[in-house]
């Protein structure tokens, strides 16, 4: 199917700092500052390198007394939310007809496991109805509806790595059937202590404080990351998209039919340094133009939403960044012109599932 | 707003404690039977026992899925023979899978947290069949569809969200057919978390009853099969129903309460309405939300007696309880069915009209004539999503 | 510590009201709406706080809604049981 989807703002808030200048900044420097993630574990207390997202910023939006429910994986995505607005010049206009819609692989992990926590150390009468409500997966779509006044249609998608793609795909059929006349579209995740302890167990052997490598597809070096990255988008119509057009999402399984990628589109790989992913990239490394941006972010499920701003980011600057250390095959260590070129972002997931998303300028 | 094009419904599935089939549970609500029960899947600590509606799955000593994802498969397994097909006979054809659910599948296990909390390492059998129960992708896996497959976690009204996506998916051409619907299991994390709430009734739930004093958790699958005309055409299949018209809107006041006014509930009615090019005096009846909570069945009945004053209304959670995400799918898959019968069924557990609630739903097995119902559903986080269901052809 | 400045305190720590301190918190002023504008959440939420930290048990919402009007209700509600 073929989209006509305009890009007109961007909200992103990870590792590399909060906003559109943070993460383009980050992509000049090819640099993301990292943090220590502590967590409890049976063994006693650990650490993990991980991408963690601040949110304070978000008091410039939202007085604090209307947070004080409000946990940071919903902080997250409200502060993306407002980002993007902004940055797309919506923030004052009205939002009767804003649909919002957002991806998350794991939902609010660390509220599931505060409610969790309050029925395993209190027994079953003293569980948390604050918890729970802030548990269920649609309440970062909940609270960024309520705060904004947006009230048009709202929806959470949760399909571990393919959340970004399925979701993108009905954010875009609202615009396209004029549902909506624009629509909030971004992706979530957080780190945690459940997080971080499943990671070291699935993981064994990670914590190495080393640089992610995500074409190195034989070399587990992946880092746990967290973060919000929010689009505006809006019907293009003809008009002007300063961020570019989102002009496919395709999203299947490779059993069912090859993946056919246009010929001269440069490819942003989804890779994010799990070795037991990496295969499924490989057959795609011979790409004229390839890149993987998850060295700025860190790995989580929702990655695609990162690589969707930085596609965004490359048309409304008409160049490619250069990729960061390992995340690059044939881009150059400067930037370089786009050239006409499309964006294709691809993103698998298990089973051969996989989600594309093709951006032009 | 586009008028949408019909979409044709070939086939249906539904399990929970109405029955392990569809053609079961109609025979169960048109009996006016329920049972709903203690919970025999959990244990609880809680002083009073709150009744539930367990579907009738068995559980097996270890599940390589989550049950969520198991109820799914058992529906769409009957929806798939319903519609005359077998997952071989639709190799190559663009299938998509889109499901709705609450918390029946986050990357929560509450035996799995109690290990780590206990200061021991836990088993990871448990995370592993999380990552492994994610519900659309249960469905793809079995059947073998390569389609876009997206499981949609918009609490209580999930399942109605993914018919009405799924429809999308057909009209937009991505797809020859999709399965969709709602599943969602019982457990240890709803239970306390609706009984948290202080809005689970301690009896039997009364639906828009002015006793009601709160809802009956229950579980199960609704799957509906969607498939486009060109498909249809090729082997001539006659539709049990159409998805007409979808809307959904968001109250934008409130994270479980339902804005008293039920502004976003009118907006979505309208939107379904307007894009099934329907109007209100169409309409056969109603399937509404009806949860038994005081808030919701306020609302509700102010809606509809605003609304659509003459149109009969009735709650089937009296007969399934709340089945949270898989309720839009289990309510459309109802609705199709008592469409095609020209009855409804009775609003289980309402005895006493309340003089606060101005429309009141149906109190005995009741014909209807009329080609289109509605099936609504109200949500956590102020969501409100209405489906347009057309009668079928045979 | 009586009550009502424990309750104070667990209304400011565990609801998160960080804008203000237990001492401007009137003993008679309203829980929700106008008053501290705490809402239906915040009541079931303060349900299971009585309990954790007083042991008491408020049934249901009829009985609630008469114990959560102000501190000072709330206070005499768990003060009655506690001597009763």
């Amino acid at each position: 199917m073929k989209l006509d989807i305009a890009i007109s703002g961007i909200g992103v808030v990870g590792g590399f700092g909060c906003g559109r200048q943070a993460l383009a900044s980050a992509l000049r420097s090819g640099k993301s500052p990292r943090s220590k993630a502590s967590f409890m574990t049976p063994d006693g207390p650990a650490e993990l390198p991980a991408y963690l997202a601040d949110t304070a910023q978000l008091e410039r939006f939202v007085p604090k007394r209307e947070l004080r429910r409000i946990d940071h994986f919903s902080r997250m995505a409200m502060l993306g939310s407002f980002l993007a607005l902004e940055d797309g010049g919506m923030l004052d206009a009205d939002r009767s007809r804003l649909g919002v819609v957002i991806a998350t692989g794991y939902g609010a992990t660390r509220t599931t496991f505060s409610f969790l926590d309050s029925v395993i150390s209190g027994g079953d009468a003293l569980a948390s109805p604050t918890h729970f409500s802030s548990s269920v997966h649609n309440a970062a779509a909940a609270h960024t509806s309520i705060l904004l006044k947006a009230t048009g249609p709202s929806l959470t998608v949760s399909q571990f790595e393919m959340s970004v793609p399925s979701a993108l795909l009905t954010a875009c059929l609202w615009l396209e059937e004029e549902r909506v006349d624009a629509v909030l579209f971004g992706g979530v995740d957080e780190c945690g202590e459940l997080l971080h302890y499943c990671w070291q167990r699935f993981i064994p052997g990670t914590g190495a404080d080393q640089p992610m490598c995500p074409l190195d597809f034989e070399h587990q070096s992946a880092v746990a990351g967290e973060g919000a990255a929010f689009l505006l988008l809006t019907r293009a119509a003809g008009a002007a998209a300063p961020y570019g057009r989102i002009c496919q999402v395709q999203q299947g399984n490779v059993v069912g039919g090859a993946l056919e990628l246009p010929g001269d589109a440069v490819l942003f790989l989804g890779a994010d340094g799990h070795r037991e992913c990496g295969a499924a990239y490989r057959e795609f490394s011979g790409a004229a133009s390839l890149s993987a941006y998850t060295p700025l972010y860190g790995s989580l499920p929702v990655g695609p939403a990162f690589d969707l701003a930085v596609a965004a980011l490359s048309c409304r600057e008409d160049q490619l960044f250069p990729a960061p250390c390992g995340g690059s095959r044939s881009l150059g260590t400067q930037p370089e012109a786009l050239a006409g070129r499309s964006i294709c972002c691809l993103k698998f997931g298990t089973e051969g599932d996989f989600g594309l998303i093709r951006v032009e300028k | 707003m586009m008028r949408h094009l019909p979409v044709a419904v070939t086939g249906l599935g539904c399990l929970c404690a109405a029955g392990a089939t569809l053609p079961d549970c109609m025979a169960t609500l048109f009996a006016g039977r329920r049972q709903p029960k203690a919970p025999t899947l959990f244990t609880t600590g809680h002083a009073v026992t709150y009744p539930v509606f367990e579907a009738p799955l068995a559980e097996p000593e270890s599940a390589e899925l989550l049950r969520t994802s198991r109820l799914a498969l058992v529906a769409a397994a009957e929806a798939l023979a319903d519609a005359g097909w077998t997952a071989d006979a639709l190799r190559g054809r663009r299938v998509g899978v889109c499901l709705g659910t609450t918390v029946g599948s986050t990357t929560s296990d509450e035996g799995f947290c109690r290990e780590l909390r206990a200061g021991r390492h836990p088993d990871l059998a448990p995370m592993k069949r999380i990552l492994k129960s994610n519900p659309a992708r249960s469905l793809a896996r079995e059947f073998g569809f390569s389609g876009p497959c997206q499981t949609i976690v918009n609490a209580c009204s999930s399942g109605t969200d993914a018919v009405g996506q799924g429809a999308a998916w057909i009209r937009a051409g991505l797809c020859d057919l999709v399965l969709a619907g709602g599943a969602d299991e019982l457990g240890r994390v709803t239970y306390n978390g609706f009984t948290s709430l202080m809005i689970t009734d301690e009896s039997p739930v009364k639906p828009f009853d002015k006793n009601r004093r709160g809802l009956n958790l229950g579980e199960g699958a609704g799957i509906l099969v969607l498939e486009s005309e060109a498909l249809r055409r090729e082997r001539s299949k006659a539709a049990c129903g159409f998805v007409l018209g979808y809307g959904s809107a968001c109250d934008a006041h409130h994270l479980t309460a339902p804005h008293p006014e039920g502004l976003g509930l009118k907006r979505a009615l309208a939107e379904a309405l307007q894009c099934s090019g329907l109007t209100a005096d169409e309409l056969a009846f109603v399937n509404a939300h009806g949860t038994g909570t005081p808030d919701n069945d306020r609302v509700e009945s102010r809606v509809l007696s605003e609304v659509l004053p003459q149109v009969p209304f009735l709650s089937t959670k009296g007969y399934t309880g709340h089945t949270l995400g898989a309720a839009g799918g289990i309510e459309a898959v109802f609705t199709l069915a008592c469409l095609e019968q020209g009855r409804i069924p009775a609003n289980v557990g309402f005895s006493e009209p309340d003089p606060e609630l101005p429309a009141t739903p149906v109190r005995e097995v009741t014909a209807v004539s009329g080609q289109a119902a509605l099936s609504e559903s109200l949500a956590f986080g102020g969501n409100n999503a209405v489906l347009v269901l057309g009668k079928g052809e045979s | 510590m009586t009550t009502k400045d424990k309750l104070k305190n667990i209304l400011i720590e565990e609801l998160n009201i960080e804008d203000i301190t237990a001492a401007e918190i009137g003993d008679d002023e309203p829980l929700f709406g106008e008053g501290l504008g705490l809402d239906s959440l915040d009541a079931v939420e303060l349900v299971v706080l009585v309990q954790k930290h007083f042991g008491i048990e408020i049934k249901d919402m009829e009985e609630g809604r008469a114990a959560l009007q102000s501190i000072a209700t709330l206070a005499a509600y768990i003060d009655e049981r506690h001597t009763a």
